[in-house]
C-alpha cells in the first residue's frame, strides 16, 4: 500500500480519520545471529492517526513486539531495521541515539507488559515520573515533582500526593501498571505504545486500566498502537486491527471488518479457536492445527499454508508464490493476504 | 459416604506462616480460608478467582501436594488428609494433576518415553512400549515422540506430554491448574478439544483452576467463584453464567471482554485491588469492593446459602436476582 502513505494530501484516511501521526512503510527487522540471519518481521505498513487505537494481533512470533521495539529503536545492535517510520512526518530510522533520545519518551513513548520490570525499584515513584519529565523539560526537581503528582492523580492513584512518596514494591500490579502509565503520558506524547499493557493484570484490573487508556485518549488525543494477544480487548478499544502471522500482515482493516468479515483463513480461525464468555459452550472449538512457525523457518509461498484449511482449494499456488495484501469487501480499507479470492467460509 | 463423590474437601483452610521481622508483625497469609468443596464422578468443575484468591492453593491441596492447616481432604470416600509418603501412592491412583507451565513440570534431560514411566514407576509397575505409545495416541502424539525430549517439543504438544504424564495411572480425577494460560488462542483450542475428547472417551473428571472465565465455560459444567480464600459463589455453570447471584462473579463476568466490536454491555468496574490475605476485611471478604454492601456485611461471613432453592449457591447478604440483572447495576463506578 505505498500509496496509502505517500496520499498524505487527502485530508482523511481510514475510516475518516484525520492524517496519521505515525506511518510505517515496509519495515523489515532481521537479526544477526550466530545461526544465520533470521528475518522476524518481513515488510509490514500501519498506521495510526491521533485518538485512534490501531491494534496489533498476532500470536507468539509474530513480530508484532519486535515492530514496536523498532518503532521506538529500542533493538539491540545486532537488529538491522529498514523501511520507513514516518513521527508527524519525520523519520525516525537512521537518527543517532542521541537523536532518539529526545524524541521516545516524548513525542513516541512505550507501556510494557510488566510494570515491575520497567521501574526501578530504588527510587520512589514520584522521582522515576519526574526524571521522565525532567529528561525532555528544563525545570526544576521540585515543578517536575509537582508535575508528577499531578499525573499519577490522572492515571487514578488515590491520594496522588503521599502516593508518590512510595516505592513500586509498595503498590499492586494494577497500581504499578498506572505508574508506568503516568511516566509514559508525563510529557504528552503523540503516540503511545502498549505492549500487552494489560496482560498480567487480573480481568477486573485490565478492565480499569483499558479504561483509563480510553479516557486519556479522549482528553489528549494521544494516538494508540496495542499489540495484544486478546481478541476481546481489541474488539472493545481497537478502531484499525493489523493481524500478524510469522512476521507479516495477514489481514488489515477496521475492527468490524476484521470481527463481521474476517477475510484470512488465519484470522477466522482465531476467532473461531476463542471461547466466549458471554455464548453458550459451543460442542467444540475451531482449531488451527499445528503451532505457529518459529521466525526464520519461513522459505516461499504462504507462511500460513501448512496450517490452512483452505490451502487445498487453491492448490500449488499457496506453496509457491507468496500472497500479497489485496483489498477486500469492507469499510473502504480491508486487505488480506490470501490467494483464496474469496471470504473463506467457516469449517470445523 | 456416597462412592460418586471422587474429591470431598471438608473446611479446609491453608495458612502460609509469615515469620516476624523486626518491622513486621508475625502473621500468616490465609492463602484458603474454610472452603467445602466436592468433586463427583463426571463432572467438571472450574474453579475460578483472581490472583491470590488461594484456587491454586486449594488445588495442591486436593491433591496432597501441600497439607492443609485444617479440615480433611477425602479423596474417592476416604479420609486421606493425614496419609504420607509411599502410603499415597493408591491415592495418586484417583487423582492427579496438570500444571500450567509445561515447559517447568517436564525434566528437560529426560526423554518422553522416560517421562511417561515415571509415574508408573511409581506405582510399581513395568509399562510396556505399546503401554507408552498408546498414552501418546491418547494425547494427539505418536511413537515417533517417544525418544524426544522436551524441548524439541512446542508448547501446546509439551502439555499434551503432561497430560499424557498424569493419564498414566488411569486416574479417576485430574486437577489442571491452568492448562492453557501459557499457549497461544489457536493451540489453546486444540488443549481444550482434547480434555473434553478425554472426558468422553475415558470417564474423566476434571477440576479446571483458571483465570480466565471464557476457557472454563467451554468446558466445564459447574462453577466455583473463590475471592480471598473462599468461594463466595457456586452452582450449574450455566446457571452462574447466566445468572451470576454474587455481586463479584457479576462484575468478574462483565469485565471479561467479548470479540464483538460495538457490544453494548452493562459493565460494572470495581474499585481498587483485592485486599491482602493477611488481613482480609471483617464480614463479607468482598465487601471493601462491592457496590451493594452494607453495614451488616462487615460484621460475619456470610455463608453458602441456596438459591431458589437449587444447587446454585452463594455466600451474600444481598444476592443479585434476576430482575436486577436485567436492569443496570445500581450505579457503575469508576474509580
Amino acid at each position: 500500500m505505498p500509496d496509502q502513505t505517500a496520499n498524505n494530501q487527502g485530508a482523511t484516511h481510514y475510516n475518516g480519520s484525520p492524517r496519521p501521526v505515525l506511518e510505517v512503510a515496509d519495515l523489515h527487522v532481521t537479526f544477526k545471529t550466530e545461526g544465520g540471519l533470521v528475518p522476524a518481521v518481513s515488510g509490514i505498513d500501519f498506521s495510526v492517526a491521533p485518538g485512534k487505537t490501531l491494534a496489533i494481533v498476532g500470536e507468539s512470533g509474530s513480530g508484532k513486539s519486535v515492530s514496536s521495539a523498532a518503532v521506538m529503536g529500542l533493538l539491540p545492535p545486532n537488529a538491522e531495521v529498514t523501511g520507513e517510520v514516518l513521527l508527524d512526518g519525520r523519520e525516525l530510522i537512521g537518527l543517532s541515539s542521541e537523536e532518539l533520545r529526545r524524541i521516545r519518551g516524548n513525542d513516541i513513548a512505550l507501556v510494557f507488559q510488566d510494570a515491575l520490570s520497567a521501574l526501578n525499584p530504588y527510587y520512589s515513584v514520584g522521582w522515576q515520573v519526574a526524571e521522565a519529565y525532567r529528561l525532555h523539560h528544563d525545570v526544576s526537581k521540585k515543578e517536575a515533582l509537582k508535575r508528577a503528582v499531578r499525573m499519577l492523580d490522572l492515571v487514578g492513584i488515590p491520594s496522588a500526593e503521599q502516593r508518590a512518596k512510595a516505592y513500586p514494591h509498595e503498590f499492586s500490579g494494577g497500581m504499578r501498571q498506572r505508574v508506568v502509565i503516568a511516566m509514559a503520558l508525563v510529557n504528552d506524547p503523540k503516540v503511545l505504545i502498549a505492549d500487552e499493557p494489560t496482560t498480567a493484570l487480573d480481568v477486573t484490573v485490565q478492565a480499569q486500566i483499558m479504561r483509563l487508556l480510553e479516557d486519556v485518549q479522549a482528553e489528549f488525543g494521544t494516538a494508540l498502537v496495542l499489540i495484544s494477544h486478546d481478541l476481546g480487548v481489541v474488539a472493545e478499544v481497537a478502531d484499525d486491527v493489523l493481524v500478524m502471522y510469522a512476521g507479516r500482515a495477514a489481514e488489515r482493516g477496521s475492527v468490524k471488518d476484521l470481527f463481521h468479515r474476517a477475510a484470512h483463513p488465519y484470522s477466522l480461525g482465531l476467532l473461531g479457536a476463542m471461547p466466549r464468555v458471554d455464548l453458550p459452550p459451543r460442542p467444540r472449538l475451531a482449531t488451527i492445527p499445528g503451532s505457529p512457525p518459529s521466525p526464520g523457518s519461513i522459505t516461499t509461498g504462504c507462511p500460513f499454508q501448512p496450517r490452512c484449511a483452505y490451502a487445498h482449494l487453491v492448490g500449488e499456488r499457496c506453496i509457491t508464490e507468496r500472497p500479497e495484501l489485496t483489498p477486500r469487501p469492507g469499510e473502504g480499507y480491508h486487505e488480506a493476504a490470501c490467494h483464496l479470492g474469496r471470504r473463506p467460509e467457516v469449517m470445523l | 459416604m456416597s462412592t460418586d463423590e471422587l474429591l470431598h474437601l471438608k473446611d479446609v483452610k491453608k495458612y502460609f506462616g509469615l515469620r516476624g521481622a523486626p518491622w513486621r508483625k508475625a502473621g500468616a497469609v490465609k492463602a484458603v480460608d474454610g472452603v467445602n468443596f466436592v468433586v463427583r464422578r463426571g463432572e467438571t468443575v472450574g474453579l475460578v478467582g483472581e490472583s491470590g484468591s488461594g484456587k491454586s492453593t486449594l488445588a495442591r491441596v486436593a491433591t496432597r501436594l501441600l497439607d492443609p492447616t485444617a479440615g480433611t481432604v477425602e479423596i474417592g470416600g476416604q479420609d486421606v488428609t493425614r496419609v504420607r509418603g509411599r502410603k499415597l501412592r493408591p491415592v495418586r491412583r484417583k487423582i492427579q494433576m496438570v500444571f500450567q507451565d509445561p515447559q517447568a513440570s517436564l525434566n528437560p534431560r529426560q526423554s518422553v518415553g522416560t517421562i511417561l514411566t515415571t509415574p508408573f514407576r511409581a506405582q510399581g509397575i513395568r509399562p510396556t512400549r505399546a503401554q507408552l505409545v498408546e498414552l501418546l495416541r491418547q494425547v494427539g502424539l505418536s511413537e515417533e515422540h517417544l525418544e524426544r525430549y522436551p524441548h524439541e517439543f512446542s508448547g501446546g504438544q509439551r502439555q499434551r506430554i503432561g497430560i499424557a504424564r498424569a493419564l498414566a495411572v488411569k486416574p479417576d480425577l485430574l486437577v489442571c491448574d491452568e492448562p492453557v494460560s501459557a499457549l497461544d488462542v489457536s493451540v489453546q483450542a486444540q488443549v481444550l478439544n482434547l480434555l473434553a475428547d478425554l472426558r468422553d472417551d475415558l470417564g474423566l473428571s476434571y477440576v479446571l483452576v483458571a483465570h480466565d472465565l471464557a476457557v472454563v465455560r467451554q468446558v466445564a459444567n459447574r462453577l466455583a467463584v473463590m475471592y480471598l480464600g473462599t468461594i463466595v459463589e457456586e452452582g450449574p455453570a450455566a446457571e452462574v453464567y447466566s445468572a451470576p447471584a454474587h455481586p463479584y462473579t457479576r462484575a468478574l463476568l462483565s469485565a471479561v471482554p467479548v470479540p464483538e466490536p460495538g457490544a453494548k454491555r452493562d459493565r460494572i468496574v470495581l474499585t481498587g485491588d483485592v485486599p491482602t490475605p493477611i488481613d482480609p476485611p471483617s464480614g463479607c471478604p468482598f465487601r471493601t469492593r462491592c457496590y451493594k454492601a452494607e453495614d451488616v456485611c462487615a460484621t460475619v461471613r456470610p455463608v453458602l446459602e441456596p438459591v431458589a432453592g437449587g444447587e446454585h449457591r452463594v455466600a451474600c447478604y444481598f444476592p443479585e436476582s434476576p430482575a436486577d440483572l436485567s436492569s443496570p447495576p445500581l450505579s457503575e463506578r469508576t474509580p
